[in-house]
């Protein structure tokens, strides 16, 4: 039987490990994930943000979640509203949905680096990587808070966006919740494991494997990083 | 050490600088995207997507399914209707790719060839998921939403990396090839 192509093999593995994670994600790993990004969002929201560190997010009795991000506003008087008035902090509700895009790409990444051959070698990529995509989802998420309460604040006080504030609105909504989850896991696989960017791009790493060039003695010229040293073959 | 369990790298690709692929890349994906933004841009994207879908009803009216089409959205007979809506026409990966293969450093007939050839099989997996997913939401409303959001939109990502691979592979063959006989000659 005719051996795959190293891509074709990626593919399959890589195929048949996102489904089966993506699965035990969907089935069992989820609500622990989002106890675990609720806890880390409230002590980064409070870092960031101000304000009360258990108040960020809270899941509701329909299991959407509701967003307080402290932010200081004076909505002024109206016809609606006699008297101006301060606010101090911007609450927005958040489907299920939403929230559960901040925490798939943890299942994506496992599965991309497992899908690379050898399982020992892929334990510093998995561990480094899994840290890296943790912390890009808790960004992600602030990320998303603040340009929502954004919008909310620009809501309130019934403030005309301009042309291009909508559309840099609209650009980070886009990319944090329709590209970067989908596209972290891969991107941080790529930075994380040396043998997959050196398989797919084929580059190595001229500090970890020296490239070997025959001199003109019969011995191995070894060039390592900037300094090439004469050894014998 | 089995070789045969370690990716395999090809000898044409060690003169790549990754910082610079690295950058040439993140500066054309956040352009592109940026552009797919624009309202007048945004129009013609709608279009496509219809297009897309255009198409997808036609290949399950071939194949004997039953369906109807309303601008970006299909319906089945018993009243399921999905819409292909930005984000789900692919439209993004096929942003992921250009950048890609445009950072690469390649010949302009190698990159108009990836970026092709690329767009199409990115094309034809995206028709396919939207099909399956027509009819997975016809069976389970909560398997469609998990198929829809994450499983295919991962899929089509890790199909876009592959589609790469195989591409890079192509040109640092012709690479290769290209350079034997100049080498040969001169032995």
């Amino acid at each position: 039987m005719p051996q795959l192509k190293a891509p074709t093999r990626f593919l399959l593995r890589g195929s048949a490990l996102l489904i089966g994670l993506l699965i035990l994600w969907w089935l069992v790993l989820l609500d622990p994930m989002l106890s675990a990004l609720k806890g880390a969002g409230d002590i980064a929201a409070s870092l960031i943000f101000g304000g009360n560190s258990s108040e960020f997010m809270r899941e509701d009795s329909s299991r959407n979640w509701t967003f307080r991000v402290p932010t200081k506003i004076i909505v002024p008087a109206s016809r609606v509203m006699p008297m101006a008035q301060q606010i101090n902090s911007i609450d927005f509700d958040v489907a299920r949905t939403d929230v559960i895009s901040f925490t798939f790409s943890l299942p994506v990444f496992w599965a991309v680096v497992l899908a690379v051959p050898g399982w020992r070698r892929n334990l510093r990529p998995f561990l480094a990587g899994t840290g890296l995509i943790a912390l890009v989802e808790l960004l992600l998420l602030l990320t998303f808070a603040a340009t929502s309460a954004h919008r909310a604040a620009a809501a309130m006080l019934s403030t005309r966006m301009g042309a291009f504030e909508s559309w840099l609105l609209r650009f980070s909504d886009y990319v944090t919740v329709l590209v970067v989850p989908y596209l972290a896991p891969i991107v941080v696989a790529f930075a994380v494991h040396p043998e997959l960017r050196s398989g797919v791009l084929g580059w190595t790493s001229q500090d970890k494997q020296p490239s070997a060039r025959s001199s003109s003695n019969g011995n191995l010229s070894v060039a390592a990083g900037n300094s090439r040293k004469s050894v014998r073959s | 050490m089995n070789t045969n369990s370690r990716l395999k790298v090809p000898a044409a690709g060690r003169n790549i600088r990754p910082v610079r692929f690295a950058l040439l890349f993140f500066c054309c994906f956040v352009l592109g995207i940026a552009v797919l933004l624009i309202p007048p841009v945004q129009s013609v994207d709608l279009q496509f997507t219809q297009g897309l879908v255009a198409l997808a009803h036609q290949i399950i009216t071939v194949c004997g399914g039953h369906a109807t089409r309303q601008g970006a959205i299909l319906r089945s007979p018993g009243g399921f209707g999905v819409e292909m809506r930005d984000g789900c026409n692919a439209v993004n990966v096929t942003i992921l790719l250009c950048s890609a293969v445009f950072a690469f450093p390649a010949a302009w007939k190698m990159k108009v060839l990836g970026i092709v050839g690329g767009a199409a099989i990115i094309q034809l997996v995206n028709l396919f998921r939207f099909i399956t997913l027509f009819y997975l939401g016809q069976y389970s409303l909560p398997w469609f939403d998990f198929a829809h959001a994450y499983l295919w939109e991962s899929l089509i990502v890790l199909d876009t990396t592959v589609v790469f691979w195989y591409w890079v592979n192509h040109v640092l063959r012709s690479a290769t090839v290209s350079k034997t006989p100049a080498s040969n000659a001169s032995a």
